[in-house]
């Protein structure tokens, strides 16, 4: 039976593995963190929180949240870094397992009354971005950040995380139809907003 | 009231967003906690440090006679993934001779190359060097922990022979030429 730690070397041709330094020096860390070595997911997480804490932030459009989320995803990232098997790049894995433990987060802070009225998709949010935080985000950031929760999750999985309306549908259980629904209208109030 | 963004446009905003933003708070001192708190949870966390893919038994009893035929036969690096299973050298031994081989064959090279100055190659070569050297570092620390491990072997002969390529890509015409 293949040891979990180093699945994620299987089905590579050499080609693929080794396509540059960097990508082998971080095959080799990721194998170091898989083994338990601190040091080495230390590093991983010194070369990914902020890309990981960027894809919170958009998604929750709340930065203590997104900060809790983050360390969240890096806790259970070495509970779970054994999982990683290869058959993606390591940041695309990474961002996959963030989206799910963000949608997670979600799922298990929805208070009862936006469970029965789905409030969140009938308000578009007044801006709660702290001012500390806006003045570091963008134009864009700062409109996302306002769009209501459906359409915002969708806008972001979509147009920033690059997933399919199929995909997408399935993660926020959803139909395809109401995911590209969501999209068109997040679309059409950013396009709206943001100031040329 | 402003004019509404064009489609191209907006695209050409999402293009520009930033992938990386920085929390305002230090969130690794938490995250470290929460490890070492699991960790003391779970003390079977030490499980995956088991070696189990390679029967070690059954790697002894094959490695010896290929390893000893790479180091004796071959001046270059081989191009032929390094297989534990197919060598009968101690997993330790084999990263050691490797290292020995690839110094060797290293400076080989660069004596029969008039011993260049590394120090006067063109920035991004010495750039590519430096990152080859770290990447073999990082592998190599890999390796003392899990000294087994057939890929991380693989990977350290790759940066070894794409160190030994470049060398020869960069010297070989010149050498030549004289």
């Amino acid at each position: 039976m293949d040891n979990p730690k180093v699945i994620y070397f299987k089905n590579r041709t050499d080609s693929q593995l080794a396509t540059s330094p960097e990508l082998v020096e971080e095959l080799a860390i990721i194998s170091r963190a898989q083994q338990g070595d601190q040091q080495a997911f230390y590093q991983l997480y010194q070369k990914y929180h902020r890309k990981v804490y960027a894809i919170c932030w958009r998604m929750l459009a709340d930065k203590d949240s997104a900060e809790d989320v983050c360390q969240e995803v890096f806790v259970q990232l070495w509970q779970k870094i054994t999982n990683f098997r290869g058959d993606s790049k390591f940041s695309t894995w990474l961002h996959s397992v963030t989206s799910n433990i963000v949608l997670g987060h979600l799922r298990k802070h929805k208070n009862w009354l936006q469970r029965i009225f789905s409030i969140e998709d009938q308000t578009i949010q007044d801006v709660t971005v702290e001012i500390e935080d806006t003045s570091e985000l963008t134009a864009l950031d700062k409109h996302i950040a306002r769009l209501p929760e459906r359409a915002r999750l969708v806008f972001v999985l979509f147009a920033v995380e690059g997933y399919r309306h199929e995909e997408i549908s399935k993660m926020l259980d959803m139909a395809v139809g109401t995911s590209k629904a969501q999209y068109h209208r997040a679309k059409s109030l950013l396009r709206e907003w943001v100031e040329i | 009231m402003n004019k509404l963004l064009s489609e191209q446009d907006l695209q050409k905003t999402l293009a520009e967003l930033p992938d990386e933003m920085t929390p305002h708070r230090d969130l690794w001192a938490g995250i470290d906690r929460a490890i070492q708190t699991k960790q003391q949870d779970k003390p079977s966390f030490d499980a995956p440090k088991k070696k189990v893919f390679i029967p070690t038994a059954w790697a002894a009893s094959l490695v010896a006679a290929v390893l000893v035929t790479w180091v004796s036969f071959s001046p270059q690096l081989s191009d032929k993934p390094v297989n534990m299973a197919q060598q009968g050298h101690s997993p330790q031994n084999l990263v050691t001779a490797m290292q020995e081989n690839f110094k060797q064959t290293k400076q080989t090279m660069l004596v029969s190359f008039g011993q260049p100055k590394v120090s006067e190659l063109p920035k991004e070569i010495q750039e590519e060097l430096i990152k080859l050297s770290s990447a073999q570092a990082t592998i190599e620390k890999a390796l003392t922990e899990d000294p087994s491990n057939n890929d991380l072997l693989n990977l350290l002969r790759w940066t070894q022979k794409q160190e030994l390529d470049l060398l020869t890509q960069l010297y070989s015409p010149k050498w030549q030429s004289i």
